[in-house]
């Protein structure tokens, strides 16, 4: 049997009871092996049994129900769009949107989990609603022999044979299919519906025998003749530099949602409920960030406040900020619920290291969103982490359903003036470790000053993650200089008044790019020789000082000449 | 204390080691090196057991071979609740011990072709899997129609009972004797459970189902 004779269409691979919650079933079809598991919001996924990494089965691996974890190195992949959302032995690295697992389509239907390998979209095969489901029985014979023996099976109960794999009594109707497990192992499964079916349990053990018995012989038969080979399973093609730790990969595309819902979550802040209009969303991890074009024509970036395992939507929170530039009011005041949005790629600049003993999340109002997407990674993990929280105000609080889901580790502090702020950061920094972590997101002043104060008390930089909303610093653009690209072996002149940006894409070199303010890290281009001049907020002082990367939206050059990546 | 004859890699002394933690049992390990040394067969060990077979178990005055009798005696003994060797019912305390015999057959046939394959003992390791297809076929057919009664374990009744900690071990390690469980999805389903148990210790080559456990 090789693939060309395989029969499109959907196929029974499991029963609905088999894919009990916290379990990873192992399935087969035409030799191709499946992990198929079910998530805690009952979405159930139809993977490669294999984890991209080493080639570990995932059938051995956990399902958190929301993400399933190869047992080897922790890879972790997500339920739904089985994008990989973390390896632990990068943990301060984000794996790039590129790294997903194999996955097949999964329907639920009449009590049995479907897939199919081939293209398109078949129809499912018709059954009765809730059927008496029957135990799968395994046959180690050929799926083709088995199914041409069962249309001569004789089920008893009064049940005769009606064409195919059909049995009937005018009332009850008997459906069997066979499940292709291998080129010499099939699984019969098998649907009764109508009156007899009300026999439960009985006619579950009678059908059983019946059918243990048909396996019997059928295997007897099997062994009449050498065993057909086993089929190779064909795998997903992963290359070396993705299996690897590839560089990020460029968002280009642009994904059309729907606004499902718009709602409230605290005062002046509202939340998108954002669907895909088709197809499944991409992978994100905790502290991912999506742009969304307005309809005002404003491209802005938001958090993504979803948890582990929310893959079925992207959830951002939005605070209304009449001084800006107009991205906050067009949402607040312009979009509602149907409105179709583009937005891009989840890209993560904000990374969560999981190896911490100890992670400490300082949000300052809006700032929350990363972070509330990063304790809900952690809390399921049962990860220590305390969740600081300044706000104006108890009614400031924003999300407060997520947050009562954290529980006790959500820390508020309300109504602080810049002072009071101080103090509490000074004491909540108070206590630097090797394996305390702390992650900043809030308003301009309170990062700075959050650093200052960590810097002081002894935190080292790396230690000291954040992400600023915007770069309000004023950039000055008034010096020119020369960039060489090292790969591109072109020379380019940067004038006064143009930004490393501008000038590349004048000239055709495409370098990807969001906020462009210097605060989201997209255009970031590694430097091989020449000093910038550093205008961003996107890397800390080590990494400025190290002059190896420039954010080519904002930053310009000390140097005469900066010798590019590119 | 107690102290345990073990070695790492056998199924039946790690069955002495489970039930001993899921019971919070403080116990002394004293390590034979079964494989590769072939320790058991040496006079040392012969004087503890005569027939040269781990695990074995000393506690005061009384030494006990044979896994599943270690299981039943340290059940009985440091089990307040009874719960994991019942004697109330007897149709319940005869399928424990059905599931004890059982177990006997587990390593006649999974763990013979483990150590067959895994570390040269000379056994027919072709005869020993299809028997052990033959048990696991019978065991998965058991669980599919326990779960169909809202059953967990082997023997009836809400709570795990030795018969359960008796079976898991050959039936996790069967791969390693090149056993397949794909068409055994009830032994899978209850496996998971097993690992769940509270104070559920893992050993080499078998992995916990939940994250940060061991």
């Amino acid at each position: 049997m090789d693939s060309a004779s395989i029969a499109p269409g959907w196929v029974p691979v499991a029963a609905s009871e088999d894919v009990i919650p916290r379990h990873v079933f192992q399935g087969k079809l035409w030799g191709q092996e499946l992990a198929i598991w079910r998530a805690d919001d009952g979405y159930v996924n139809v993977w490669e049994n294999r984890c991209l990494h080493r080639g570990v089965r995932l059938s051995i691996g956990v399902n958190t129900g929301t993400e399933l974890v190869c047992q080897y190195h922790g890879w972790r992949y997500a339920n739904r769009n089985a994008g990989c959302t973390y390896i632990p032995a990068h943990p301060a690295d984000a794996p790039p949107r590129t790294i997903c697992n194999r996955t097949w389509p999964a329907r639920e239907a009449h009590g049995l989990i479907w897939t199919h390998l081939g293209e398109g979209e078949p129809a499912l095969p018709e059954a009765a609603e809730a059927p008496l489901v029957l135990r799968a029985v395994p046959v180690r014979a050929a799926p083709g022999d088995v199914s041409a023996a069962l249309e001569g099976f004789d089920p008893g109960e009064g049940l005769a044979h009606r064409g195919g794999l059909v049995f009937g009594d005018g009332a009850s109707t008997l459906r069997l299919f066979v499940q292709p497990m291998d080129s010499g192992l099939s699984a019969i499964r098998g649907l009764v519906s109508g009156p007899l079916a009300g026999e439960g349990l009985a006619l579950l053990r009678r059908l059983n025998t019946a059918l243990t018995a048909f396996g019997r012989a059928a295997e007897a038969a099997a062994r009449q003749h050498p065993a057909p080979a086993p089929i190779p399973p064909v795998y997903g093609r992963v290359s070396e530099e993705l299996a690897e730790m590839p560089e990020m990969a460029a968002g280009t595309g642009k994904i059309r949602v729907t606004i499902a819902a718009k709602t409230v979550v605290a005062e002046g802040i509202v939340s998108l409920d954002l669907r895909p209009l088709r197809g499944v969303l991409p992978a994100f991890q905790p502290g991912a960030h999506i742009d969304v074009a307005l309809p005002n024509g404003l491209v802005r970036q938001y958090s993504l406040v979803n948890g582990p395992g929310e893959t079925d939507r992207y959830i951002i929170g939005v605070k209304r900020e009449p001084q800006s530039a107009g991205g906050s009011l067009a949402i607040h005041d312009s979009l509602k619920p149907g409105d179709l949005l583009a937005i891009s790629e989840p890209r993560n600049n904000f990374t969560l290291r999981r190896d911490a003993e100890e992670t400490i999340f300082l949000a300052g109002g809006i700032g929350v969103t990363p972070l509330l997407a990063m304790a809900a990674a952690m809390a399921v993990d049962d990860q220590d982490f305390r969740l600081h929280y300044f706000a104006a105000g108890q009614g400031h609080l924003a999300f407060p359903e997520r947050l009562a889901a954290l529980g006790e580790r959500v820390q508020p502090h309300l109504g602080l003036d810049p002072a009071g702020t101080m103090a509490a950061l000074r004491e909540i920094l108070s206590r630097p470790g090797p394996a305390r972590q702390v992650y900043v997101c809030g308003p301009g002043p309170m990062l700075d000053a959050a650093r200052t104060i960590a810097a002081d008390q002894g935190w080292p930089e790396s230690a000291v993650h954040f992400e600023y909303f915007r770069n309000t610093h004023e950039i000055d653009d008034s010096s020119s200089f020369d960039i060489a690209l090292a790969r591109s072996a072109v020379t380019l002149r940067v004038p006064a008044g143009k930004s490393i940006l501008q000038v590349l894409r004048e000239n055709g070199i495409a370098v990807p790019s969001s906020c462009g303010q210097g605060a989201c890290g997209t255009c970031k281009v590694k430097v091989l020789e020449g000093i910038p001049d550093h205008q961003d907020v996107y890397l800390n002082n080590a990494e400025k000082a190290a002059n190896d990367r420039i954010m080519t939206c904002v930053s310009r050059a000390k140097s005469d000449r900066l010798i590019l990546d590119l | 204390m107690i102290r345990l004859y073990d070695f790492d890699l056998s199924g039946n002394c790690y069955k002495a080691r489970l039930l001993l933690a899921i019971l919070g049992v403080e116990y002394e390990r004293r390590n034979v090196d079964f494989f590769p040394g072939l320790k058991h067969r040496e006079p040392e060990f012969l004087a503890v057991n005569p027939l040269g077979q781990l695990p074995v178990l000393e506690d005061g005055d009384l030494r006990l071979a044979q896994s599943q009798a270690i299981l039943v005696y340290v059940a009985r003994k440091y089990d307040p609740s009874g719960r994991w060797y019942p004697l109330d019912s007897p149709e319940i305390a005869g399928q424990v011990q059905q599931w004890l015999g059982f177990a006997e057959g587990l390593t006649a046939t999974a763990s013979a072709a483990r150590l067959a394959d895994g570390m040269g003992f000379d056994f027919d390791a072709e005869a020993a899997r299809d028997g052990a297809h033959k048990l696991f076929a019978v065991m998965d057919e058991h669980l599919w129609f326990q779960e169909r009664q809202g059953q967990d374990w082997l023997a009836p009744g809400a709570a795990p009972t030795v018969a359960d900690i008796a079976c898991f071990p050959y039936v996790m390690l069967s791969e390693e004797g090149g056993i397949s469980r794909e068409t055994y999805p009830a032994i899978r389903r209850w496996t998971d459970r097993v690992k769940r148990i509270p104070g559920f210790v893992v050993m080499p080559g078998i992995f916990p189902a939940v994250l940060g456990s061991q």
